[in-house]
């Protein structure tokens, strides 16, 4: 394990009878890095995130943090680890200051903590408010401020993003990346909007079915964004001919709408991929044909796209 | 650290309306039971205001200072084997309703630390709510002018009835582990009635001291005369508190918290 590794897995797995929600999980976070963990709903995000704070015990496998071993009810080093687990919840009955207050006590954190917290996370005209009229875009809010609130060294957050408005996603990117550049604070974040990870992770660990799929930084991920020209044309089924013909290799046929299929309709549209530098070339080809094109367009696949066609979803 | 936990367990009952809801309850009874001997002593005009005083009669009792008096200890037995446990359901249960576990389980605070806490809430609110019902109790019956009162048995009735709620508190770390294995309010409430039930069955056995749940009515004579317990009944008891507890904190330190 590398020096400054400061949440380790290995061979972690969690079994629910005949289901399994994270299988043979292996990854490495290290000191100041925003690490991203990305996937589908029920892809085995939050049960890892339990087992990385003693919510949950693995099946086999293990987990430290901060060179300590993680099992329910070790608790030497949660005091340096903030933490928001699946939705926000407190007490309702009590006000946002007084659900900070409990955070305080129970984390030997100064006084000061709780005003501190409530300015960093913009709730200080809630702070008397109770938690049970507050909207939910400020319950996600409180979470956040109470997992900051002891100053923590790592932050383990599942779908820090959730109810946030556009402006406060934006706030709480922010405020993460000035964490862990400024502070060194480790972040491990998860979330299944790719967009939100791509913006402020430094790497990104995919996990779909409980298995981790790939491991990337945020150029790799970029990089393998698949390039190709799309090509509307008014014989597709011929125009896919002529280009294979032509050593086109890789060329896919979609419905406009997106959906992959072999049909004949007039509105299809090809994929013809890897061929960025040969745009011309293939208007050639159709062209010289007869053909008649409506459409030719060197595009980048999105970054939505490769995470559905790796995960499996429709792309 | 116990300290800060109960400090934080004290915090969360503030705006609490169930602490007023269990008083507003329990203060109810001492009340009915003045109603109810009013009408046993005032039959005539019970009848012309339209209360039974024919079904009152049924009950077997008489409308005296010691028939009140016992009536009340066990009143304070009833409401340790259904409110108490309702008050410790509320306490552990609160945490899995409003989604709060998971943050409690994953502080830096070992979780025998939440248990002891939450059963000495548990223990101040139901000391509380009985000192001060005992007392509108003892007021409401000297108010009535019952026949028989004197000092030396109110003070063994209070004896009595602060024994009877003590006791009833033993049994609740069992409650308490209910609770956290269900995790919500119902298992427990169930429980703390099916436990009533049986221990007034096991209750009319020779086996009723040594069953836990038939020590309180055993002793405050619900099921009989009241009794003088043994030794073994306060051993058992204690053993019931000993292993609810040291259960309530294997399963929150063990079982998985899949909130």
């Amino acid at each position: 394990m590398p020096v400054d590794t400061i949440i380790a897995t290995r061979a972690l797995t969690k079994r629910y009878s005949d289901v399994t929600a994270v299988d043979d999980l292996a990854l490495d976070v290290r000191r100041g890095e925003i690490y991203g963990f990305l996937g589908r709903n029920g892809a085995g995000k939050t049960t890892t995130i339990r087992m990385l704070l003693g919510l949950i015990r693995p099946s086999a496998g293990e987990v430290s943090v901060l060179g300590a071993r993680i099992v329910p009810g070790e608790t030497s080093v949660l005091g340096r680890v903030g933490y928001l687990v699946e939705t926000a919840s407190a007490y309702p009955n009590l006000t946002v200051r007084e659900n900070l207050d409990i955070q305080r006590r129970l984390t030997g954190a100064p006084c000061a903590a709780v005003v501190q917290a409530l300015e960093r996370l913009g709730l200080g005209t809630y702070a008397d408010r109770r938690v049970g009229r507050l909207s939910l875009g400020n319950k996600q809010r409180l979470s956040l401020a109470r997992a900051l609130l002891h100053s923590p060294d790592v932050l383990v957050l599942d779908e820090p993003a959730n109810a946030l408005d556009p402006a406060g996603i934006v706030e709480i990117r922010e405020l993460l990346q000035s964490l862990a550049r400024e502070r060194g604070v480790t972040v491990f974040m998860s979330s299944h909007i790719l967009a939100e990870v791509a913006h402020l992770a430094d790497r990104i660990g995919i996990v779909h079915e409980g298995r981790l799929l790939e491991e990337l930084d945020r150029e790799e991920l970029h990089a393998k964004a698949r390039a190709y020209v799309e090509v509307g044309v008014s014989d597709p089924g011929r125009a896919m001919g002529l280009l294979r013909a032509a050593h086109f290799a890789h060329i896919e046929r979609i419905t406009e709408g997106g959906n992959h299929g072999g049909g004949g309709g007039g509105g299809d549209i090809l994929r013809v991929f890897d061929a960025e530098e040969r745009a011309s070339e293939i208007a050639r080809t159709l062209l010289d044909a007869g053909l008649e094109l409506t459409r030719l367009a060197p595009t980048r696949e999105d970054l939505e796209t490769y995470f559905l066609r790796l995960t499996g979803g429709a792309a | 650290m116990i300290r800060a936990v109960l400090a934080t367990e004290f915090l969360k009952l503030r705006r609490c309306k169930v602490r007023w809801g269990t008083l507003g309850g329990l203060s109810m009874a001492p009340l009915g039971l003045a109603l109810f001997m009013w009408i046993l002593r005032e039959p005539g005009r019970a009848a012309q205001l339209g209360l039974l005083g024919a079904k009152a009669n049924l009950s077997g009792l008489e409308a005296t200072g010691p028939a009140y008096l016992s009536t009340l200890t066990i009143v304070f037995g009833v409401g340790g084997m259904l409110l108490l446990p309702f008050i410790v359901a509320y306490l552990f249960g609160r945490e899995y309703t409003e989604g709060t576990a998971k943050n409690m389980l994953a502080l830096p605070v070992g979780r025998h630390w939440f248990v002891a806490a939450k059963l000495v809430v548990a223990a101040v609110w139901w000391f509380v709510l009985v000192v001060v019902v005992l007392a509108e109790g003892v007021l409401v019956g000297l108010a009535l002018g019952l026949p028989g009162f004197s000092v030396g048995m109110i003070a063994n009735s209070v004896g009595n009835a602060l024994l009877a709620a003590a006791i009833s508190f033993l049994l609740v770390p069992v409650v308490a582990w209910v609770t956290v294995v269900g995790r919500g309010y119902m298992g427990p409430i169930a429980f703390a009635i099916a436990g009533m039930a049986l221990g007034n069955l096991f209750g009319k056995t020779g086996w009723a001291e040594f069953f836990p749940w038939s020590i309180v009515p055993l002793m405050i004579g619900m099921v009989g005369s009241p009794q003088t317990l043994p030794t073994a009944s306060y051993v058992v008891l204690a053993l019931t508190f000993v292993i609810g507890t040291a259960a309530t904190i294997a399963t929150l330190r063990l079982a998985d918290n899949a909130q």
